[in-house]
């Protein structure tokens, strides 16, 4: 083990020629790692969606969801499918286990699809896979305005469409630019249905006949002398005209033109979108999708260099506004971070030098921060963790630590440097300093890593959100430890110098802040060792502290991270139709333009091209443009104007209002499960006793203590216009249910009879009746069904119109349909809630035969996550022990070392106290890092006197001797680490409240735990010195 | 996802405990549904109750009216063909075999009775003989051309009288029991030709057994000549007009928890009240019970009033 100095002294140019090209290597990484925001907490998911022609959820589902769904089951490495039939959409989310190659799994699904395309009836949709992209894909929004006001949205919706949208595919990264807003231009053809009854034709025959009038033809060649004359012949109809002069029928040698029958004119598709802007106008948008993997900030760098080149060619007075960009968020992160890794660096070298008072040694230290950056970045990159928020300030909070190793080595080698007889070589002298601190600084980085581990075995988002972190912090002191090991001793056998004769002292008399700090110390620590009561007693009082304070800590979630970005989530009546959710979200856009802080609004409402929101109608999402914040009223940050702006807003009267943010948003949707603590899923059938059951459940835990929020998923509430055809009717006239369904859907809902082609452009050709003949009950009441013998009927005369409400949309999982009762327990013990609850269920609720109920929610990932750390924690406790009992040998050593940590964890939850900040997921990871440098500090200490007892000084003297020789070190080590992470306690940037928990724990948490080590241990050594 | 990392918290923190060893409650559990703040989900203390101030009743566009009494009327819109009255119909026909020496009229134009139309040479008595209107009218049919032989039926003329003509309107069997003579009618042929009033003169008593439709009848004056014989035509037929001592507005009705409901004010807000519905047509709908005379009801944007009472319930409402 100690010959790792030797090798390394001896072949000092091979070991500077590595750490070169480790640090080459590492900027190299740095180069290529991908930039984002946040760790992406995205499931290992594939979407599949289906847009089909206006069905209702029932149809959905039986035609086109089950179907897709049989088919993904088996497929490896699944982990769950849940499906949403919506009216017109069928989305099947496609789970797979954490972290399944997105390729691999996207090949598996495609595969399947095949598979399930022949079972979906003709015409019903064909399902397609999302794009490849996550949660946070959505790099970039933008709309087209149209200042010279001349472009009708159709137009708009085609600039879109067919410039805009197509040249954004083109940058590498985009995986798909989806539009919304606005209309997609269709040719329309709004038949008269009295002038079929007039010409006795059907719209069946107008479709077929637009068909037959539309098309272009190759036939081949023929040969003419020595050449090929290609045979071609153009009869695809061009526009308006055309298809007007359609012959639809003769009627005694007299052509009936198509202009005859029906008003022939451009329109707009129907829709389940609108974007609209400010409360004033409606605008057309489109939605920039990353390619997962993608670096965001290349990529956003790329599309909008793009759009630069895509304004130039526009038509004048039309140009690409963005208004959501996740490169604000992306730099604001980096900038946070990277402010507080080089302001940490920079206080670092400060310390540093301060302590060392020479500028040699601070350098070899100095340079152990690069190099182990740049080490953890190789691992960065080759495992895959982006550079964000998380990862990098695990770098951040790790600068102070990655010098600890180096600076006890370079301590202990300019100490003896200066002790070291005349005669014996520079060389030796630091091969020897090194040999006597190795072991310990071996164990005490060891242990830094290991505190980590648990972190790694975090499943879900904050698996996700933290491992980046924990990643990092290993990396970087796994590289910190090699620096120490190899490249500490030839760094500093190249540049240190023994001190000139004269000044060869004890190092400590040397430097007069030292000098100061030891006359300070040496008092106190004579005092304590003198009187170890008075030791215990004033760590027993801290404790006693700790635990009062503790409980009075409020709790938290991860404070949420601030995206700079605010968006109004305005959820409507489910019923509501998507004119009057327009209007009402506009009303609500005038509110908002009333704040004086907000520039300007883009609201998303539903959905447009299909790939990254499947929103129903009822759902708006407004995205608040911000005036700089100069212009603001309040001081303070995102949160202080979302309280503005929602006192601002008001009560919406018949809506539900929610601030959020775009990211936070998407990935919600994304995640598997409900958020509530508690989900009664109900399996079934039929969707009614499904329901029934459901509420019954939902009055059932409402009565049980402790039930709070209690709810039940609103699966109806859909308003449908229902057909039933009436067979006997039918019979008599020997009419077709086909017949009467065409006529229906073409009618009423419309039937694309081709397309136009302008170019490339295609347009659809739309037949459908004339708005008065269709759009109201009495209308379709009134519908001619065409039967045999040119007999016209009513609808009405063969199948009932019925008005009646049906499900909004239906859920399934695992195959099969659910519903799920919500629920949260409040003072009371999960556990025993849910024993209760399933004795109530059995008791009062009679479930049919085939229905299922299974008991879910956020308690059960809490009780896996329970019994993981239940065997990872006292696993890392038990690991920390062996590695410290390893270098000790002594159980006493040990426990005496490991007695650090409660001191350790006053500081931290007084320091939480103090800031009145909360217990969150950071602040408990900030404990841990706590732990592993309360450790080292314990260990450096007690390794020291433990070698001055060998030495043969006495417990007591060598107590004191140890402990004052020992403060700079420890002093050092404890200060670069908290001076590290002063940056990120001070900062409040973009992401700086999930870090800022984390350093106050850490800071507070150094303060007691260094000022502990220092009185408390030399005091009570001697009962734990072997 | 939040809660999630809640969940985890408590959990470190309780192994943060464990490690203490000192025994101590972990943070009080705060529970909390969404990680969205509802901004607006206080339940109001009559759950059947919504209050507006009248600003925002504007902003929303929520119309208040008073009920009173109304006239619903109901119609039927039916298609049909304008034809010609066979009464004022005449079919001349030659009497004698002959060649046709003159033809003085041409179709389109005007005859009165007892007019010469075209002048024939008997076969039989080789002189010639005068072919004359039966009544008075327009000569729709001439099948005589000069020259021309007449030895049958079928050189026939025909003279029709369309100063009245007939409006035969195809019913369906669903709108045979709504019709009756009398009813009025407007017949349109779109275009700038006006609209005629008539009403309902005849009901045919069989169906057709190739259409499967019954034929009502409007006598239409047509001193004009707008309404040629052969014209498709569009009629609407008022079925009943009742004069009621309630109508409302359709755009009043709204759906709520599976009954027909108006809101209607009382003392501090509005209140879905359960009506009973009587006649209605398009527009309008007769009230039998619910609403009072006097009382004052949301006319228009009821919808925003339900949604607002079903707002609790659909907060879930995104899917995920």
């Amino acid at each position: 083990m100690k010959r790792i100095i030797d090798i390394g002294l001896k072949n000092r140019l091979l070991i500077l020629a590595a750490g070169l090209l480790v640090i080459a290597a590492g900027y190299y990484s740095y180069r290529q790692l991908p930039i984002d925001a946040f760790p992406d907490v995205s499931p290992s998911l594939v979407q599949v969606f289906t847009v089909t022609k206006g069905l209702a959820p029932e149809e959905v589902e039986k035609y086109v969801t089950y179907p897709v769904e049989v088919a993904m089951n088996g497929i490896p490495h699944l982990k769950n499918i849940r499906s949403i039939s919506n009216f017109g959409l069928s989305v099947i989310n496609v789970y797979f286990d954490d972290g399944t190659d997105i390729y691999f799994a996207r090949q598996l699904v495609s595969e399947r699809l095949q598979e399930a395309r022949e079972q979906i009836p003709e015409g019903f949709g064909d399902p397609q896979m999302g794009p490849i992209s996550t949660g946070m894909g959505l790099v970039l929004f933008y709309y087209l305005e149209d200042e010279s006001g001349q472009y009708s949205l159709e137009e708009m919706r085609t600039i879109q469409d067919w410039l805009v949208k197509f040249q954004l595919q083109t940058v590498p990264g985009v995986t798909e630019v989806l539009g919304i807003g606005g209309w997609e231009k269709q040719y329309h053809v709004i038949v008269d249905p009295n002038s079929l009854l007039r010409y006795e034709v059907t719209i069946k025959e107008i479709i077929d006949k637009i068909h037959a009038n539309n098309l272009n033809v190759g036939a081949q060649f023929i040969e003419k002398n020595a050449e090929e004359f290609v045979v071609r012949s153009a009869g695809l109809a061009s526009g308006i005209e055309d298809l007007e002069s359609i012959v639809i029928k003769a009627i005694d040698g007299t052509p009936v033109y198509l202009r005859q029958l029906a008003d022939v004119r451009i329109g707009g598709a129907i829709r389940r979108g609108v974007q609209t802007r400010n409360g004033i106008e409606e605008v057309v948008s489109g939605m920039v999708v990353k390619l997962f993997g993608a670096n965001a900030s290349t990529v956003i760098g790329a599309v909008e260099a793009k759009m630069a080149e895509i304004n130039a060619i526009l038509p004048a007075g039309v140009r690409i506004v963005p208004y959501y960009e996740q490169k604000t968020l992306v730099e604001a992160c980096v900038r946070t971070v990277s402010d507080a890794l080089y302001l940490g660096i920079l206080l670092v070298v400060l310390v540093l030098f301060v302590f060392m008072g020479s500028i040699r040694p601070s350098l070899v230290v100095a340079v152990s921060i690069p190099f182990s950056i740049l080490f953890a970045v190789i691992g960065m990159r080759y495992l895959g963790i982006s550079a964000n928020l998380m990862s990098f300030g695990g770098l951040a909070i790790a600068i102070g630590m990655m010098v600890d190793g180096t600076i006890v080595m370079v301590e202990n080698i300019d100490r003896l440097l200066r002790q070291a007889p005349e005669g014996e070589s520079r060389t030796t002298v630091i091969a020897r300093a090194c040999r006597e601190v190795l072991r310990p600084v071996l164990f005490a980085i060891t242990i830094i890593i290991v505190v980590f581990l648990p972190l790694f075995t975090l499943q879900g988002v904050e698996g996700k959100t933290f491992s980046p972190l924990a990643a990092a912090v290993a990396l970087a002191m796994f590289g910190s430890l090699l620096f120490a090991l190899a490249l500490a001793p030839v760094l500093a056998d190249l540049l240190m110098r023994r001190p000139a004769a004269s000044s060869r002292a004890r190092p400590a008399e040397t430097h007069m802040m030292l000098r100061f700090l030891i006359r300070l110390y040496r008092p106190a620590v004579t005092f304590v060792v003198k009187r170890r009561g008075f030791a215990v007693a004033l760590a027993a009082l801290l404790v006693v502290i700790g635990l009062l304070l503790f409980p009075r800590l409020g709790s938290e979630f991860t404070p949420t991270l601030q995206e700079g970005t605010i968006v109004l989530r305005l959820t409507m009546a489910p019923s509501i139709s998507l004119t009057e959710s327009t209007r009402i979200t506009q009303i609500v856009e005038r509110r908002l333009m009333k704040i004086p802080e907000i520039e300007g609004v883009v609201t998303r409402i539903g959905r447009g091209e299909v790939g990254a929101h499947t929103d129903p109608i009822n759902s708006a999402e407004m995205y608040i443009l911000l005036k700089p914040k100069e212009h603001w009223r309040v001081a303070g940050g995102q949160q202080a104007l979302t309280r503005r702006i929602r006192a601002g807003v008001g009560e919406i009267p018949g809506v539900l209002a929610n601030f959020t943010q775009p990211i936070q948003m998407t990935v919600d949707e994304l995640l598997e499960g409900v958020r509530a603590e508690l989900a009664v899923k109900l399996f079934g059938d039929d969707l009614e006793v499904l329901k029934d059951k459901a509420d019954g459940i939902a009055a059932l835990l409402k009565d049980l203590p402790g039930a709070a929020d209690v709810q039940v998923d609103q699966v109806s509430g859909t308003p449908q216009l229902f057909i039933r055809i009436d067979r006997q009717a039918i019979a008599r006239y020997g009419i077709n249910v086909a017949d009467v369904q065409q006529t229906l859907s073409a009618a009423v809902g419309g039937e694309t009879a081709g397309q136009i082609f302008e170019g490339i452009r295609r347009f659809d050709i739309l037949v459908r009746f004339s708005e008065g003949a269709r759009s109201s009950k009495t209308a379709i009441e009134n519908l001619l069904i065409p039967g045999p013998d040119g007999i016209h009927l009513p609808l009405a005369q063969l199948a009932a119109v019925e008005e009646l409400v049906g499900p909004r949309q239906i859920t399934r999982e695992r195959n099969q349909r659910f519903i799920t009762v919500q629920c949260n327990v409040s003072g009371r013990d999960i556990g025993s809630f849910v024993e209760a609850g399933q004795q109530a269920i059995a008791a009062g609720v009679e479930l049919p035969p085939g229905y299922l109920v299974t008991w879910g929610g956020q308690f059960r990932l809490q009780q896996e996550a329970n019994q993981r750390l239940a065997v990872v924690i006292p696993l890392t406790l038990l690991l920390i022990f062996l590695l410290l009992f390893s270098s000790f040998n002594s159980l006493k050593n040990t426990l005496l070392i490991l007695l650090n940590i409660p001191l350790a964890l006053v500081g931290g939850v007084a320091a939480l106290w103090l800031t009145g900040q909360n217990l969150s997921v950071p602040a408990s990871v900030g404990f841990i890092a706590l732990f592993g440098i309360a450790l080292e500090n314990g260990m450096v200490l007690v390794t020291h006197l433990n070698q001055l007892v060998r030495e043969g000084r006495s417990l007591d003297a060598a107590s004191i001797e140890g402990a004052l020789l020992r403060l700079r070190p420890v002093l050092m080590t404890a200060l670069t680490t908290a001076l590290g992470l002063i940056p990120l306690l001070l900062s409040n940037g973009t992401g700086s409240e999930v870090q800022q928990p984390l350093a106050t724990v850490v800071v507070g948490g150094l303060l007691t735990s260094t000022v502990l080590t220092l009185l408390v241990i030399p005091a009570i050594y001697k009962w734990f010195a072997e | 996802m939040m809660k999630m990392f809640k969940n985890t918290k408590k959990l470190i923190a309780t192994l943060l405990a464990a490690m203490l060893c000192l025994p101590f409650s972990c943070a009080e559990h705060q529970p909390q549904g969404h990680d969205h703040e509802n901004e607006s989900h206080s339940e109001a203390e009559h759950r059947e109750l919504v209050q507006l101030p009248d600003s925002v009743l504007a902003e929303f566009g929520i119309a208040v009216d008073t009920a009173g009494p109304g006239i619903v009327r109901q119609h039927r819109d039916l298609t049909g063909e304008i034809v010609i009255d066979p009464d004022r119909l005449a079919h001349i026909i030659p009497r004698f075999p002959g060649i046709v020496k003159s033809v003085r009229k041409k179709i389109g134009d005007r005859v009165r009775a007892g007019e010469t139309l075209a002048v024939i040479e008997s076969n039989e008595s080789l002189s010639p003989y005068e072919v004359t209107s039966l009544i008075d009218g327009t000569v729709i049919e001439m099948h005589l051309t000069k020259g021309e032989a007449v030895n049958d039926n079928s050189h026939d003329i025909m003279v029709a009288d369309l100063s009245y003509v007939w409006a035969d309107l195809s019913v369906y069997q669903k709108d045979l029991e709504h019709l009756a003579v009398g009813q009025k009618a407007t017949l349109s042929i779109g275009g700038n030709i006006p609209d005629f009033t008539g009403r309902i003169a005849y009901i045919s008593p069989t169906l057709s057994e190739v259409k499967r439709t019954a034929t009502a009848r409007v006598i239409v004056a047509n001193p004009q000549g707008h309404w040629r014989p052969g014209l498709f035509i569009n009629a609407e037929v008022i079925t009943a007009a009742a004069e009621v001592p309630l109508a409302i507005p359709k755009t009043a009705l709204e759906s709520f928890e599976n009954q027909t409901v108006v809101f209607v004010k009382t003392g501090d807000g509005f209140t879905p009240q359960s009506v009973k519905i009587g006649r209605e047509n398009h527009t309008t709908v007769e009230i039998l019970a619910g609403l009072e005379k006097g009382e004052r009801y949301v006319s228009k944007g009821g919808f925003t009033l339900k949604a607002e009472l079903e707002k609790s319930a659909f907060g879930d409402g995104h899917s995920h």
